[in-house]
């Protein structure tokens, strides 16, 4: 620790640290643009030079290191001509068009221009032009003349989202900020530097010229796609939301949000949002009141009860809905005597059911990634199913963590992954066998007996050797689990090994929480074991077709493990009641529809991956007729006679399911009485089915949100496999080709994708264009040359991410 | 002595011949009164009457739609909605002022960066229902065009004075 004084203000600081660290710690506020506590320095605006004592010139803050006894001034004569001459030349090539800028109003030059420039501007001659770029669908370059060249964005890319995507070319005045030719912004986090932006250079494109920055009301809300649970501000004008910027919260996002996150708000407001309740009758669709719907809901159910009995009424959910509604959910199911509920649509394993210790969960805070040393990350894609958890581990690695990657795509990660065990999805449970078996002997340790019979038979490859070798080394290892390790016919073997890891290098085990609301809904309850009245999953209850089934914001074509059982049982059920924020496919097969509201027009909880729980209030009022389904689900059961039901608001229904003080105990990804055996999987003949789900088709929001639907990762999927798989089957890129799951097909496009395996071929779920097929797992046949025709929207083959892997 | 003074006045009318005088002197005096519709008050340049939106030379519209009008409108009687113009250009596409409300304090022309919001000297309209009052962007479009001539001739005397 040293001393120095900033204006007459003694602080004490680290060595090491900066003036403006120094400065912020004192309270003194230092005007600056290019710097931004989460990025490196480059000192390039001098926005920030101060006086110090003994230094013949002024200092830029950000980039002089404190030393023991400094004397700051930032006031000072020196320091006051310093800033306003910089602030001159800051605004010579600005365009004085604050009226016109999306950025008016919040704009960081514009701020300090008022505090720190001159009156008025001495420059007569021509103002710079520079011509706007086409970087994608999310950012509008419209403007870049506006820019300051802060760098602000380019060092993000390289140094948050990992990838250079934005550059600065040329020197002096003509120096721009471009991406490469022809090249868009295609990162996930890339709306971030909307925000870092100090200048309105690089805005919102859906937001663009919406409203100003003080027409907007600021209320804070929670993401609801990821498992991460981001602190959004949601900003409201008009009771819509305009736009969706992040709150900080060092613990769960930082100062950043995902694309999905941001941009997903034009879900909202989409016209396919449903506004009053509808029930079928004779085939058509007709509009009604709420009560009319509700009693014929409840009439049918009653109906159902009684005649097939209360186990043939289902309850689907997806983790995207609140921790109220779930818990009601389930209360109500329970209470007309069915344990019919469950919220693991994309699920296959269950196995563990009633086994598990408490909700899977990430097995640590959040915030403690950022301090492992090694990772091993068992079935992920890690940047589109986590963007921002896959951030913090690329910040660990920077700082020296070794990545270890077990799964059946080799997707860029953009980050240096130490070792990686590329293997078909059916090889899944050996590979970590295999590490497991090595990382014994690397450590000299004793496996449990049954543990040591069970990988006693298998072979060590050098991937896995490499991957063990990795692992022992570490002193904080953790090993996590993503959604396609979840989602596996083998998940629960697969958690009993990776526990089976962790514990051999007392590591972290933990899940990466698929869903905003994964772990709320285990602790909801929403599961066929929790509670007095136990009941079907929900594959058993798409398998043994029920006779009601009352869905709760699914869309089973897109949602579930298998959407073609998932639809066949919808259709043969007699009576569907879909509850929904859009119109969607449900009008083919379910009987009623009632709409509730979103994220945004309800209050809430959700309880992220580390199992925090966040409350949040409606930030704007329910559309119409929509209204929160905690209301709807309340009244139903009301009308159904089931006792307690008689909540007036939300945060009744959350103190009775939730009780926030202990919910430590009620987490617990230990599995017992599960015995662990490395079987093989299924049958091994053929194509592998690798089957992701888009980052923009994960929930029925960000499905409706235009402009992220316009972006390269929502193009239509493609079917891909290795080149020499291509060759075997004798197609080329671009091909059209029948792609068949049991005695389902589609017509797909192909392309070729080298980061696959052997024996793989990657079919993305959760999309209208593959929605016909089957599970999510299995064997894949390829059938060419038989179609000319080109399926709708056909993917581009070129300009895919994957291309650049 | 006062006191004597005061019960002569309670009862010789005193105060009353004291105002007849007053008004006497007006009979004679010139006549004040303005013959309007015939005869008009003269009026400044910086008179703030009703509003109007103003063109460009060229004929384009001066608005680009920054709101700084409607922000800065006390009585609230300005609504704006704005969108991109195919040219991509930033222009309203409403553009209303509530007559009933405006409090004609003339904020919103001192805001406005391009002068595209004015208050012109025309104070004689009516409208025979409420919503008459309700000016659209075409309305205030209209205005501006037909009294432009005065319009810029008012702003270029108030120049100097900025």
């Amino acid at each position: 620790m040293i001393n120095i004084e900033i204006d007459g203000k003694l602080v004490e600081t680290e060595r090491g640290s900066t003036v403006m660290d120094a400065a912020h710690k004192a309270g003194v506020y230092i005007p600056h643009f290019c710097y931004h506590k989460k990025l490196s320095i480059s000192a390039n605006c001098r926005m920030c030079l101060v006086e110090v004592e003994k230094a013949p010139k002024p200092l830029p803050a950000c980039a002089t290191p404190a030393a023991d006894g400094m004397k700051v001034h930032t006031h000072s004569e020196l320091a006051v001509k310093a800033q306003k001459g910089v602030m001159e030349f800051l605004l010579i090539n600005h365009p004085l068009d604050c009226p016109i800028c999306d950025q008016g109003g919040e704009c960081e030059l514009q701020d300090i221009a008022m505090g720190y420039g001159g009156g008025e501007s001495r420059y007569t001659e021509e103002k710079r032009v520079v011509t706007p770029k086409e970087i994608g669908e999310l950012i509008s370059t419209r403007e870049m003349s506006r820019c300051i060249q802060c760098t602000r964005c380019v060092r993000f890319g390289q140094e948050i989202a990992g990838v250079m995507e934005l550059g600065m070319a040329n020197r002096t005045e003509h120096a721009q900020i471009m991406s490469f030719v022809n090249s868009s912004v295609d990162s996930e986090l890339s709306g971030n530097m909307i925000d870092l932006c100090p200048v309105g250079a690089l805005t919102s494109k859906p937001f663009r010229y919406t409203a100003r920055s003080w027409e907007l009301s600021r209320r804070k809300s929670v993401s609801p796609h990821d498992g991460l649970g981001s602190n959004l501000a949601l900003h409201v004008k008009d009771y819509k939301v305009a736009r969706v910027v992040p709150v900080e919260n060092e613990a769960i996002n930082e100062c950043w949000i995902s694309d999905k996150d941001r941009f997903s708000y034009e879900g909202l407001n989409s016209p396919e949002r449903l506004t009053r309740p509808m029930i079928k009758q004779d085939g058509l669709w007709i509009e009604v009141d709420w009560a009319p719907a509700l009693e014929y809901v409840a009439n049918g159910l009653r109906q159902i009860a009684s005649n097939a009995g209360a186990e043939h009424i289902a309850a689907l959910a997806t983790p995207h809905s609140t921790f109220e509604e779930l818990f009601l959910l389930q209360k109500l199911l329970r209470g007309i005597g069915s344990g019919n509920v469950d919220y693991r649509l994309r699920q296959s394993d269950f196995s563990a059911d009633g086994k598990q210790a408490g909700a899977p969960w990430l097995g640590m805070p959040i915030a403690d990634i950022n301090a492992a040393d090694r990772f091993l990350i068992v079935g992920s894609f890690l940047r589109k199913d986590h963007p921002l958890l896959a951030q913090r581990i690329r910040q660990a690695v920077k700082h020296g963590a070794q990545a270890n990657i077990v799964h059946a795509s080799d997707d860029d990660l953009l980050m240096p992954v130490a070792n990686k065990a590329i293997i078909a999805p059916n090889e899944l449970l050996n590979t970590l066998a295999q590490v497991l078996k090595a990382l014994a002997a690397e450590k000299q340790a004793e496996l449990p007996a049954a543990v040591q019979q069970a990988v006693a038979a298998v072979t060590v490859t050098a991937a896995a050797s490499a991957i063990a070798q990795s692992l022992s080394g570490g002193q904080q290892v953790a090993v996590l689990l993503g959604n396609f390790a979840q989602q596996h016919p083998q998940a629960v073997q697969i958690a009993l090994l990776a526990e089976q890891i962790s514990a051999l290098c007392a590591g972290k085990f933990g899940y990466l929480g698929e869903a905003a609301n994964s772990v709320g809904a285990y602790l909801a309850g929403a599961v066929p074991f929790a509670g007095n009245v136990q009941g079907m999953n929900a594959a058993q209850m798409l398998a043994e077709p029920r006779k009601a089934y009352l869905l709760l914001n699914v869309e089973p074509e897109l949602d579930m493990h298998n959407p073609q059982q998932a639809m066949s049982a919808m259709r043969a059920a007699d009576m569907v009641v879909a509850m929904s924020a859009y119109k969607h496919h449900a009008m083919d097969y379910a009987d009623v529809l009632l709409p509730v509201v979103p994220f945004s027009e309800t209050s809430g909880t959700f309880v992220n991956t580390e199992g925090r729980a966040q409350s949040f209030k409606g930030a704007v009022k329910p559309l119409a007729e929509a209204r929160p389904a905690w209301k709807v689900l309340r009244v139903l059961g009301n009308l159904l006679d089931v006792s307690g039901f008689d909540y007036d608001t939300s945060e009744a229904v959350r103190a009775e399911g939730l009780h926030t003080l202990g919910l430590d105990d009620k987490l617990g990804n230990h599995i017992a009485g599960v015995a662990i055996s490395i079987m093989a999987n299924g049958n091994d003949a053929g194509l592998q089915r690798v089957s992701d789900v888009p980052i923009y088709s994960a929930d029925a929001l960000v499905r409706r949100a235009a402009s992220l639907q316009k972006t390269h990762d929502a193009a239509v999927p493609c079917v891909m496999l290795h080149g020499s798989e291509m060759q075997k089957l004798g197609v080329q890129s671009g091909d059209t080709v029948k792609v068949s799951q049991g005695d389902a097909s589609v017509q797909l496009t192909v392309q070729k994708n080298d980061s696959l395996p052997h024996g793989a071929v990657r079919v993305a779920a959760g999309h209208p264009a593959t929605a016909a097929l089957g599970a999510m797992f299995g064997t894949i046949e390829i059938t060419t040359g038989h179609s000319t025709k080109q399926p709708e929207n056909a993917c581009q083959v070129a300009g895919q991410s994957v291309e650049r892997a | 002595m006062e006191k004597i003074k005061e019960f002569f006045k309670t009862f010789l009318l005193f105060e009353l011949l004291k105002g007849m005088a007053l008004t006497g002197r007006y009979m004679f005096a010139r006549k004040i009164t303005v013959q309007f519709p015939e005869e008009r008050t003269p009026q400044g340049f910086r008179f703030r009457g009703l509003h109007a939106q103003r063109r460009y030379a060229n004929g384009e519209e001066r608005c680009i739609a920054c709101k700084l009008c409607e922000a800065v409108c006390p009585a609230l009687a300005i609504k704006i909605a704005v969108a991109e113009r195919e040219d991509g250009t930033r222009r309203t596409t409403q553009y209303d002022i509530d007559l009933t409300k405006c409090i004609f304090c003339g904020f919103c022309e001192e805001s406005c960066p391009v002068d595209a919001i004015v208050e012109t000297r025309i104070f004689e309209y009516h409208g025979e229902k409420r919503g008459d009052l309700y000016y659209t962007k075409p309305m205030l479009l209209a205005i501006g065009d037909k009294h432009e001539t005065q319009i810029a001739k008012d702003r270029a005397a108030d120049s100097k004075y900025r």
